[in-house]
């Protein structure tokens, strides 16, 4: 094994997490609202992809590289209808509620969507029944035989991973510097009050943070699918958990923080994975390394790596 | 008076007598079978012998009808001289129209419920005699009446002199009340009948707090505490000699108990300080585990076994440490990150109690097989495993530990009700509503924080010990996140930083799913739904810390009012001094 073999992991590991965390970041920047049911989203959105394929393509059997786009689409428009509808009827009430309120709202949702999925998605005809793990299909072009690539070894699903990540992120940036909408969102990171008074509607941008972080954590379902073959319903749990670290580190509130974040907490865990000796290394203390880089970055660096100021609210 | 004013007040009569007709609808409909089947619900399928559910509802109806006439005839009392003059004066200070309401709430809730029941558990809507259906008739025109009348004053009986007599003899009573309804309701093996019997309850409890005698008791409770509390005690006390020496709910309501302390040790965490702490199970886990590690079971690791008493302490401080090592760095920054990084510090534990197995890092706990086969406990000769006959009613095994944790529970509730209303306590407070200003008077925000943190810490730590002998084995997958959000969950439905809030939250969280195994599938997704309506209505609890309830309705001002009126102390509002 090489070092490149963990690093190339890590870094695959890293853009989903950093997938997920640009999701939180986006809405923390603009509401200072930490959405613990985030992660759900990344789940259902995996769930959207796996029904659209299931709809699609599994009477053919059809497994063609075109298929995973419509997958996209399917498990985005999931992820952002539960991700709008979560804002609008469970989050935009508590708007000016003290900061726990929305914090047990959204352990509530967390618990709820898990639920809903466990006990519903198999009752609708023809799905597969969601109480244990489910088989994720294996697009050809994405899952085929790995690629030997200058002495490492790189899964296909990494290229997906990776690249989904590189569009995503070069999207976000055109999306947030050159368009209407998202300096808009700018603005009212910024100062909400003053936004309002040049009106822009505070709420319109609000909906479109969640609705933009939800299809970036539905494109992450998706890849996680391909990378480990199943998706089930207590998966967005720790990816969200994790997904957040990974927004701390990178600062919080920062989008680059965020995907910057998510990779070296990717390769972090990954070489943790490898390089730590004795009984503490392996995959079994691979999550506890995570947290507590985590613990360690709060202690050091709470602003996390490229946030500007200091965060301090209470 | 002028003439529309007579013609509002004659509208409400018309509505204030179908409601009443509605009651009486109600109230006769118990006299009819019900079911067609003798199997559902307890058995309401006799015509002119009602079950003890159908006697609950004529309760609930003359109170609603005693509601309704009241209100009715005041007018009426208020006109004539003497005695009635006298009944009218009192029935002013009740809130009549706001009781009647709660109980038309719970009339509705209670037949659709007794319907839907009947057709669950006897497959099918014809099973249901017309005694069901009148009901919900009757029932239906109740609650449309009561919601079409206007709600009327607020009520102010806690306002009427003092009568320590009546007032003692109140609490007893009531409390007496509690410990059979607890009984009576823990006794019903039928999970419908079960629900119906908290509906009934919560429609009698909604009855007492919108008529102001709820208000009136509390008044008293305040003014005779040492009696209340030590009522209360006994009452717990005595529960488990109703029992018949049946383990099966003695099982249950020490769990209760373990749990309702564990949560009153997360709201000094909480309620008080308003620090979320999201990992507190971990807490309660590293207690859990000290205790199996020490005590005398076959598969524990360290071969010393001190005293239980010993191992407690040393269990809190284990808990307590762990809460110092996780609480100093991200006490000082924002609340959020506490939540996520107590979180992760829950899953962190559970990994490494997973890891502890030999092959991913040292032996401690066997892993995910945990410490089984853990002794009871025994002081001093007195062994918890055994059953001890005490006035001719046997206790089995869950009574001891019952008696025992009632010991740790009233610790606790005393750790926590002196801290409320130290200085310590109103500390937490400051800081919770306000961080800078706290800090800005001098208050000791971090350090007061970290004992806060871990404070709660040592009081999981305590249960967790208990805990450990009570479920014989420890297993790390009994110490996961969601465990933490059932208990944060008891503290929000219950009522943050109140005490009484969280035992009811904790109890209903605990008993209402051992009840109704038969949605437990679905035990999660309504828990989850619950905490989401709970936070977008009701996010003060169903027993609210009054100063807390402000917090959440800040532009109240009946409230901001109410709760000024029973400070301890006076606002002063300072006059500008001229220059």
């Amino acid at each position: 094994m090489t070092f490149l073999d963990p690093l190339i992991n890590g870094l695959s590991l890293g853009s989903l997490y950093a997938l997920i965390a640009v999701g939180y970041t986006v809405v923390y920047g603009i509401v200072q609202l930490i959405n613990f049911a985030h992660g759900e989203i990344f789940m259902v959105g995996a769930f959207g992809a796996l029904s659209t394929w299931i709809v699609l393509g599994q009477a053919s059997a059809n497994l063609s590289w075109w298929m995973l786009p419509l997958m996209l689409v399917g498990g985005m428009v999931v992820g952002v209808t539960v991700a709008v509808l979560m804002e609008r009827f469970a989050y935009r009430p508590l708007r000016h509620a003290p900061r726990l309120a929305p914090l047990i709202t959204a352990i509530g949702i967390s618990v709820f969507l898990q639920e809903f999925v466990r006990l519903f998605y198999g009752a609708i005809p023809g799905f597969p029944d969601a109480k244990a793990a489910v088989v994720f299909p294996q697009i050809e072009f994405f899952t085929g035989p790995a690629i030997e690539f200058g002495g490492a070894v790189i899964q296909r699903a990494t290229f997906f991973t990776l690249g989904a990540l590189a569009v995503s992120w070069a999207f976000l940036w055109f999306f947030v510097n050159k368009t209407k909408i998202g300096r808009a969102m700018l603005a009212t990171s910024q100062d909400p009050d003053t936004a309002r008074l040049m009106g822009i509607d505070v709420n319109r941008i609000i909906t479109i943070a969640f609705a933009v972080g939800a299809a970036l954590a539905a494109i992450a379902g998706t890849a996680h699918g391909l990378r480990y073959g199943n998706i089930d319903f207590k998966m967005g749990f720790l990816a969200g958990l994790k997904a957040f670290t990974a927004a701390v580190l990178g600062g919080i509130g920062n989008i680059n923080g965020a995907v910057v974040g998510g990779l070296v907490l990717g390769v972090v865990e990954s070489l943790a994975t490898v390089y730590v000796p004795g009984q503490f290394g392996g995959a079994a203390w691979k999550d506890v390394w995570a947290f507590v880089l985590l613990i360690i970055v709060l202690v050091f660096r709470p602003q996390g790596i490229m946030g500007a100021k200091v965060v301090d609210r209470a | 008076m002028t003439a529309s004013a007579t013609t509002r007040q004659r509208a409400y009569n018309v509505e204030r007598i179908v409601g009443l007709v509605g009651g009486l609808i109600f109230a006769v409909s118990a006299f009819f079978p019900w079911a067609y089947g003798h199997e559902a619900l307890d058995d309401m399928a006799y015509f002119g012998s009602p079950s003890p559910l159908q006697w609950f509802a004529v309760v609930m109806a003359l109170a609603l009808i005693n509601c309704l006439a009241a209100s009715l005839l005041e007018p009426t009392l208020n006109n004539s001289t003497g005695f009635l003059k006298l009944l009218g004066r009192i029935s002013k200070r009740f809130g009549w129209i706001r009781g009647a309401r709660a109980l038309a709430i719970g009339m509705l809730a209670y037949a659709v419920l007794a319907i839907l029941a009947v057709a669950l558990e006897l497959n099918g809507l014809v099973n249901l005699e017309m005694g069901a259906w009148v009901a919900l008739v009757g029932a239906g025109i109740a609650f449309g009446s009561s919601m079409m009348l206007p709600t009327g004053r607020a009520p102010f009986l806690e306002r009427i002199p003092s009568y320590p007599v009546l007032e003692i003899a109140t609490i007893a009573l009531l409390l007496m009340g509690m410990l059979f309804a607890s009984a009576y309701a823990l006794s019903q093996e039928d999970g419908g009948t079960f629900l119906m019997v908290l509906v009934f309850i919560g429609a009698l409890a909604g009855f007492a707090i919108g008529s102001g005698f709820g208000s009136w008791v509390a008044t008293a409770g305040r003014r005779h505490r040492t009696v209340l509390v030590s009522s209360a005690f006994l009452v717990a006390f005595l529960f488990p000699f109703t029992q018949n020496g049946s383990d099966a709910n003695m099982s249950i309501a020490t769990q209760v108990l373990i749990f309702a302390a564990t949560a009153v040790g997360l709201n000094i965490v909480v309620g008080l300080a308003g620090l979320l702490d999201l990992g507190y199970i971990a807490f309660l886990g590293a207690g859990a585990f000290t205790a199996a590690v020490l005590s005398e079971s076959a598969f524990a690791t360290i071969n010393w076994h001190p005293p239980f008493i010993v191992v407690m302490l040393l269990s809190g401080c284990i808990s307590a440490t762990l809460g110092l090592i996780i609480g100093s760095p991200t006490l000082r920054v924002s609340g959020d990150y506490l939540a996520i990084v107590t979180l992760a510090f829950g899953e962190i534990f559970r990994i490494t109690m997973n890891n502890l197995d030999g092959s991913s890092g040292p032996n401690l706990v066997h892993g995910s097989s945990g410490i089984p086969a853990i002794p009871n406990l025994n002081f001093f000769g007195f062994d918890f495993g055994q059953s001890h006959v005490v006035a001719g009613i046997e206790l089995g095994r869950f009574a001891n530990y019952f008696f025992l944790m009632l010991v740790i529970m009233s610790i606790i509730i005393l750790v926590f009700t002196r801290l409320n209303h130290s200085r310590i306590g109103r500390g937490w407070v400051a800081i919770r509503e306000d961080e800078r200003a706290a800090e800005a008077m001098g208050v000791n925000v971090f350090g007061l924080k970290l004992l806060a943190f871990a404070g709660g810490a040592f009081l999981a730590g305590f249960a967790g010990a208990v805990k450990a002998h009570v479920d014989v084995s420890v297993v790390p997958d009994q110490y996961v996140f969601l465990e933490s959000a059932f208990l944060l969950a008891a503290i929000v439905l219950g009522g943050m930083g109140t005490v009484m809030g969280v035992l009811l939250g904790a109890t209903l969280l605990k008993l209402v799913p051992e009840k109704l195994r038969f949605m437990s599938d679905y035990r999660m997704l309504i828990f989850g739904l619950l905490m989401v309506v709970m936070m977008r209505f009701r996010p003060e609890g169903i027993i609210p810390n009054q100063r807390r309830a402000l917090e959440f309705h800040v532009d109240d001002e009946e409230l901001v009012e109410d709760v000024e009126e029973r400070l301890p102390y006076e606002f002063v509002e300072f006059e500008e001094v001229p220059a």
